[in-house]
């Protein structure tokens, strides 16, 4: 410990009196309730906010959709007008990317799709906050970024060597690194927007010889690492959900965490494929189509990696299994079409038309959104100590993985005989209308599954049956902990001697061992803090008059001023406050950790 | 803190202290950064060789602008400031307090320098007629530039906190020289920026008759 606290250890932290910080004011470190939410730093807690807004943003994201669908399912609707049509799709793609999938798969990070170079296309001050918007999530994903890869290559558990972390682990790290490479470059790109736009700067401006597909450039740089960034979470949480439920190690874990590693490298070379159509040339079309290409063979070995580990497996049908195997099947057939427009001359009969959106939602909702969802149902029990209920959680799946292909299986096809994108609606007599109204059923139905699920966790998280420690016969190290897991985590710091530590903790030979802290009774927890976020609602603040600034509103400096003073003024005052801490009593004084309730198989 | 609180101090798993590691990984990040704004800068050199057109309508070329002795004179401060910072980090893990103080104001005052080199600069490129927006050039090159000068200023303001925080007394131990190394990454990373953007933007320009880009320059204008 880097520091003394000034009390024995306490079995909770109310039992302490209130304790005043190097600055003379109290900590909120014995708070429960609204408080201690707003200025917890329990990771696990912040996790759960995360999740919760989220699955919000996840509705609000999937009602757009909604909307869009319903004014897609007949020609020549005008369920909406052309107007709202456009605020709707782009409203969609950034909901769903910045503030569901982000957060979901462990930070906020920044939209891919929908902004296709669109940016420059449109007017107003909604474009300023959208820019500043993305920049303030782009600053929060580096600095988790920075974190979480800190957190992994350096405060693993003692025997917990790189080649022994969990899948999931190895690609939040991969992840984390494309998310510090890839972020400067719509970072730049942004600020030099921003310059055009608020200082009359000439980076996209054609008429002083700004060039625009600059802006395109630098968007797809950072656009296609980002489509990993998305979905390479995904790839870990299924390589964690079919092992346990097929009773067998992982094949081949070198070669996922390698292929996973090739991915992301690969990732930062493929950027032009979203740009065949803007003439690039004939050498660097060809050299971005093989790229692309060759950018499909570590994620097909992926694929046949999982399929080695289900292959003579005792495979149990679980929801989140379910979930899982929907993720191969659809994150392939989204492969499959990803492939067919690295061809150059394949793409440029596809780009901008229905084909495309079917690719991306075969990648993003069949792939993504099914892998956090079998994740999410997966550690359910772990984060609450409650089983969701599984008819409803069968159903919920089936719904949603029917739904899903009802609803963009045909785009395929849509795209195929014409039908372009971001076009708010279309003519009788192009043969469209059949399956454009078939899409929208199996949108409503993809929602109703959607619906269902959360629905059935937001009960369980509340209400559900209480469940033991290890439901799943889980084989990482989390199963080994109580739940919901206690704010310290690990009474004492284990030491691991295999992949799969606790499944070979129980069923093997070699065990889970303990590290001796010094005869310390109890952990070590960090204080709470209000700065956090006082600082976060300074740059909010700054954020919101940035553009307000462009726009001309009187006072708007002052604003972002103020909010810039009360950022740093956070930061400051929480580096004041000075280490603070109390140590929490730990139930098990010595030994291995407790293999909790393991008696259920 | 004494030293004692570096026994205390959990050890990491590969060896490298997390503040440390961290700022690693800033840096691998900022030198995408950096790279971005450098790159868009030199495509837009080679697309418009020719600079400018000022405010009567005349073709400037980026060489009438540049004063070379300026910037040299600046970049050879910036680059004696991380010899300084050098100095001032070890000296920090020697435990030699006053050095400390002694060189890293110096690094201060460097840096005040090279800002001020800086200002100097850029109101005497707008008064030769050079605006963010009367040309691309304009706008890169300021827009650039402009970028590394905050990245001095916010080293510079650090460096200045920490000055101040070594009198408070807590700056010490393994620690406070650790605080010191972070910040001298930081510096030191800056500064080679620096030798990148001066190699890249001003010096090239010298290279031939009507600098590297000369080549594309349309045969009206050489
Ligand atoms: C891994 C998950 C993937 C995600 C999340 C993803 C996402 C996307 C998105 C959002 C677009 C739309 C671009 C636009 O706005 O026009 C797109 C296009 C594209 N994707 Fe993927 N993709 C993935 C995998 C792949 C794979 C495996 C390949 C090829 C092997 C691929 C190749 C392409 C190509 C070539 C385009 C350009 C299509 C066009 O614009 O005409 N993608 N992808
Ligand atoms: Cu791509």
């Amino acid at each position: 410990m880097s520091h003394d606290t000034h009390h024995a250890p306490v079995a909770c932290k109310t039992e302490l009196a209130p304790e005043r910080s190097d600055l003379g004011l109290y900590r909120p470190d014995r708070a429960t309730g609204w408080t201690d939410w707003l200025t917890t730093v329990d990771h696990k807690k912040i996790g759960i906010l995360y999740g919760a807004f989220a699955m919000l943003y996840f509705l609000i994201g999937g009602v757009e959709a909604l909307a869009i669908r319903t004014q897609l399912a007949r020609p020549d609707n005008d369920f909406v007008t052309a107007r709202m049509y456009n605020q709707l799709f782009t409203m969609h793609g950034t909901t769903m990317i910045f503030l569901g999938v982000m957060p979901f798969s462990y930070a906020p990070l920044s939209g891919t799709f929908g902004a296709n170079g669109q940016a420059l296309r449109f007017t107003g001050v909604g474009t300023d906050f959208w820019i500043i918007g993305i920049q303030i999530l782009g600053i929060a994903s580096l600095a988790a970024s920075f974190n979480f890869i800190c957190t992994i290559i350096n405060m693993r558990a003692k025997g917990m060597t790189m080649m022994r972390l969990p899948v999931f682990t190895w690609m939040t790290l991969v992840t984390a690194v494309l998310i510090i490479l890839a972020f400067p470059a719509i970072t730049v790109a942004l600020i030099e927007l921003m310059f055009d736009r608020s200082f009359g700067a000439n980076f996209f401006n054609p008429s002083a010889g700004g060039q625009p597909v600059l802006w395109q450039h630098l968007f797809w740089i950072f656009g296609h690492p980002e489509v990993y960034i998305l979905v390479l979470p995904a790839m870990g949480i299924v390589s964690e959900v079919l092992p346990t439920f097929t009773g067998k190690s992982l094949f081949g874990y070198p070669i996922i965490v390698f292929s996973g590693a090739v991915i992301g490298f690969l990732g930062f070379a493929v950027w032009s494929h979203h740009m065949f159509t803007t003439g690039l040339g004939p050498v660097p079309t060809a050299a971005f189509s093989l790229l692309t290409m060759a950018i499909a063979v570590p994620t097909g070995v992926k694929i046949f990696n999982w399929l080695g580990t289900i292959w003579g497996g005792r495979i149990r049908f679980t929801p989140p299994m379910v979930l899982a195997l929907g993720f191969i099947w659809m994150f392939m057939c989204g492969g499959f079409s990803g492939v067919m427009h690295s061809s150059a001359p394949a793409d440029s009969q596809q780009q901008d038309s229905y084909f495309v959106i079917a690719h991306f939602h075969y990648v993003l909702v069949g792939g993504v959104l099914l892998g956090l969802l079998s994740g999410l149902y997966f550690w359910f029990p772990k984060i609450f100590g409650r089983m969701p209920n599984a008819p409803l959680g069968y159903l919920g799946s089936a719904l949603v993985i029917l739904g899903f292909n009802l609803a963009f299986g045909p785009m395929h096809y849509l795209g195929l005989a014409g039908q372009p994108r971001r076009t708010h609606t279309y003519h009788a007599g192009n043969g469209w209308e059949t399956w454009n109204l078939v899409a929208t059923y199996g949108a409503y139905m993809l929602g109703i599954g959607i619906v269902i699920i959360f629905g059935n966790l937001a009960w369980t998280a509340f209400r559900g049956k209480k469940c033991g420690n290890d439901p799943w016969d889980g084989r990482t190290l989390e199963w080994s902990l109580p739940s919901p897991v206690p704010e310290y985590n690990f009474a004492q710091a284990p030491v691991i001697a295999t992949r799969d530590a606790y499944f070979e903790h129980k069923h093997g030979s070699k065990k889970i061992g303990a590290e001796s802290d010094g005869g310390e009774a109890g952990v070590h927890m960090p204080s709470q803090s209000w700065m956090p976020l006082l600082a976060s609602t300074g740059f909010l603040f700054a954020g919101f008059g940035m553009p307000m600034m462009a726009m001309g509103v009187p006072h708007a400096g002052w604003v972002v001023i103020a909010g810039l003073a009360v950022l740093f003024l956070g930061i400051w005052l929480w580096a004041l406050e000075g280490p603070g801490g109390y140590m929490l009593k730990t139930p098990a004084p010595s030994g291995a950790p407790a293999p909790a309730e393991t008696a259920a198989h | 803190m004494s030293d004692t609180a570096a026994a205390h101090e959990a050890p990491t798993s590969t060896g490298i202290d997390h503040k440390k590691l961290i700022m690693w990984l800033f840096l691998a990040s900022d030198c995408m950064f950096f790279g971005t704004l450098i790159s868009t800068h030199l495509l837009y050199r080679k697309l418009f060789p020719a600079g400018f057109t000022d405010a009567e309508g005349h073709q400037r070329f980026i060489q009438d602008l540049f004063s070379i002795e300026l910037t040299s004179f600046s970049t050879f401060i910036l680059l004696m400031s991380s010899f300084l910072m050098a100095l001032a980090v070890s000296a920090m893990h020697k435990g030699q307090i006053k050095s400390f103080r002694r060189n890293v104001l110096g690094v201060i005052i460097f840096g005040l320098i090279f800002l001020g080199c800086q200002v100097f600069e850029f109101t005497h490129f707008y008064h030769k007629g050079l605006t963010i927006q009367n040309s691309v050039l304009g706008s890169t090159f300021y827009v650039l530039t402009g970028t590394h000068g905050t990245h001095v200023a916010i080293g510079v303001l650090w460096l200045i906190l920490l000055y101040f925080y070594s009198f408070t007394g807590k700056l010490g131990g393994h620690m406070g020289a650790l605080d010191v190394e972070v910040a001298g990454l930081y510096w030191h990373f800056v500064d080679i920026v620096w030798i990148i953007i001066f190699t890249a933007v001003y010096l090239v320009e010298y290279l031939g008759p009507y600098g590297i880009w000369g080549s594309g320059l349309p045969a009206v204008v050489k």
